[in-house]
């Protein structure tokens, strides 16, 4: 018994369109991956070089990265250290100002003297 | 309410569409427009009592009540049920309520017979709705409001952990399996290239492929039905419903050890890398799939406007009052393009169908890929395969869903950040994947 099982043109050439399409897609972030892969490493190694050459940088240390956690927790030390509290004189002074006089409780301003 | 209760909620609902569909189309006569005979429209000048009565006809035959058809208040039924998606559930309301809106408005019945054009309809030229309509038969808006998201996305968590793109090219996986299901179920080419998009979980790219493929003209000398406003509705309503749709696959497809993987925290990224991304991603990914330079090059566009940091007033206005403003019209234009008439018919369903299954596919191959991926990464550099979900794009929603998910294995693992990046992997690999069909077909 043969067993004949012909898959249609038009749905053949949408198997073919698919697999070469997914192709294309899965390649162009394959070639995006290895490009930023790569492209971190280089500014990695250009970061390294830097600060070896400004004597920054102990021989010992090889890893330069920072990871967002340690980013975050630097910023917010940072922040509370800093910029938390205004810079105050801890100086307290009681002056007396000159102008003693003030209407706000002032009886000539109150609405009895206009009741007649 | 829990997940299952809004899920039998809102299939239920659909499946009671889907039926009162089958009726009105099944019931002779019952889908045709209530006949308007044309001696009511007697454009004659009045004359006396008979004029006034002639008139008074003529408004009666111009009214709502005297044009409706099942069709239209089905139609209607659907948008209400989109607005009420939106308030009660918060299911994309951004979407979904100038969505539901346009809906309501692309279905109250007016008088259409013997080829008068009063210019209300969306599809009666020079009616204010067809101009705005313009935008998204022309492919207009959907680079437009890619050009807000470039503005808005932080690329961050991809750039410093590039694999994760990979997972965002595996769930396109759902694009090409729905392609095709789509040709399987007697769809043409461009048409089926136009539904299978709807895998890409992205609407901006699946109005704009549909514009280009399945706009009722001829391409590639194949004459194609109109399918922009059923791909249009399906991809937003879909995407809405990732909340409902992803969970089970993600745990059909993960073992509870799988799910509770924890991955390393992404490196902090530099400012150069952060400048560097958009212009070489826009160079490597328009060079391979010229058809995605309108979506990718706003894309990038947007995303140096953002990184630059010089053009902070032009990157505010893109993701702010400009996306906005494009999102009310591509909302409410694609809902009015619902005309009971064009949408309501076989073809919508079967797209609906698929469209399901292509988001399950894209789910499942996303995260499929990452177990993959698993195999050959070293403990302690493995991949929670949860995250592989969120590379069916659904910016952001997906990666939320897979936050959730993740949380409720293992309430210290968040997910969120490792998972944003297949999720805008996945909005330019479904980018590229709507180059690379406009390419083929057209």
């Amino acid at each position: 018994m043969h067993l004949i099982f012909q898959i249609p043109e038009l749905i053949l050439e949408g198997g073919i369109i698919a697999v070469i399409g997914y192709t294309i897609v899965f390649t162009a972030l394959l070639i995006l991956y290895y490009t930023f892969l790569y492209l971190g490493k280089v500014l990695a190694w250009n970061t390294r070089r830097r600060l070896a050459q400004a004597g920054k940088l102990s021989h010992q240390e090889t890893e330069i990265e920072v990871t967002g956690e340690e980013a975050a927790a630097i910023a917010l030390a940072i922040f509370l250290c800093r910029d938390l509290h205004d810079d105050e004189s801890d100086v307290i002074t009681i002056k007396r100002v000159s102008k003693v006089y003030s209407p706000w409780s002032s009886k000539i301003y109150g609405i009895h003297t206009f009741s007649r | 309410m829990n997940a299952r209760k809004k899920a039998i909620t809102v299939f239920g609902i659909i499946a009671l569409l889907v039926g009162l569909n089958f009726m009105v189309f099944q019931i002779p006569g019952i889908a045709e427009p209530v006949s308007n005979s044309t001696e009511t429209i007697n454009n004659s000048a009045p004359d006396g009592v008979g004029g006034i009565m002639g008139g008074i006809a003529k408004f009666i035959s111009y009214t709502g009540f005297r044009n409706a058809t099942p069709g239209h208040l089905i139609m209607i039924v659907v948008g209400l049920f989109f607005i009420f998606l939106a308030i009660k559930y918060e299911y994309e309301p951004l979407l979904l309520i100038p969505i539901g809106t346009g809906i309501i408005i692309g279905n109250i019945p007016f008088f259409q017979d013997g080829g008068i054009n009063l210019q209300l309809g969306i599809y009666q030229e020079g009616s204010v709705l067809n101009y705005l309509y313009f935008g998204v038969v022309k492919g207009i808006y959907p680079p437009l409001i890619f050009l807000g998201i470039g503005a808005m996305t932080d690329f961050s968590s991809l750039i410093s952990n590039p694999r994760l793109m990979l997972l965002g090219a595996a769930a396109q996986i759902g694009i090409f399996l729905t392609l095709i299901g789509a040709l399987y179920l007697g769809f043409n080419m461009p048409e089926a290239g136009a539904i299978g998009i709807i895998g890409g979980a992205d609407g901006p790219t699946a109005i704009f492929l549909s514009s280009k493929l399945a706009n009722g003209g001829i391409i590639n000398g194949v004459q194609t039905q109109n399918l922009i406003g059923p791909i249009a509705i399906a991809a937003y309503s879909y995407m809405a419903l990732v909340p409902v749709i992803q969970p089970p696959v993600m745990r059909l497809l993960t073992s509870k050890k799988e799910r509770v993987i924890r991955m390393k925290p992404p490196r902090s990224v530099s400012k150069l890398e952060k400048i560097i991304f958009p212009i070489l991603g826009l160079i490597l990914t328009t060079f391979i799939s010229p058809g995605a330079l309108p979506l990718l090059g706003m894309l990038f566009f947007g995303n140096i406007l953002k990184e630059s940091g010089v053009t902070k007033r032009l990157a505010d206005t893109a993701r702010n009052p400009l996306i906005d403003i494009v999102t009310i019209l591509l909302g409410v234009t694609v809902g009015a393009s619902t005309q009971a008439d064009v949408f309501l018919t076989g073809g919508s369903i079967l797209i609906f169908i698929l469209g399901a299954l292509s988001f399950i596919l894209a789910t499942a191959g996303g995260i499929f890929f990452a177990k993959v991926m698993n195999l050959f990464l070293s403990e302690g550099n493995k991949i929670n395969p949860l995250i592989g979900a969120a590379g069916v794009s659904a910016v952001p929603d997906s990666a939320r869903v897979v936050q959730i998910e993740g949380l409720k294995y293992d309430p210290s693992n968040h997910l969120l950040m490792h998972a944003m990046a297949p999720n805008v992997a996945g909005v330019i690999g479904s980018a590229v994947a709507a180059g690379v069909l406009m390419s083929f077909i057209m």
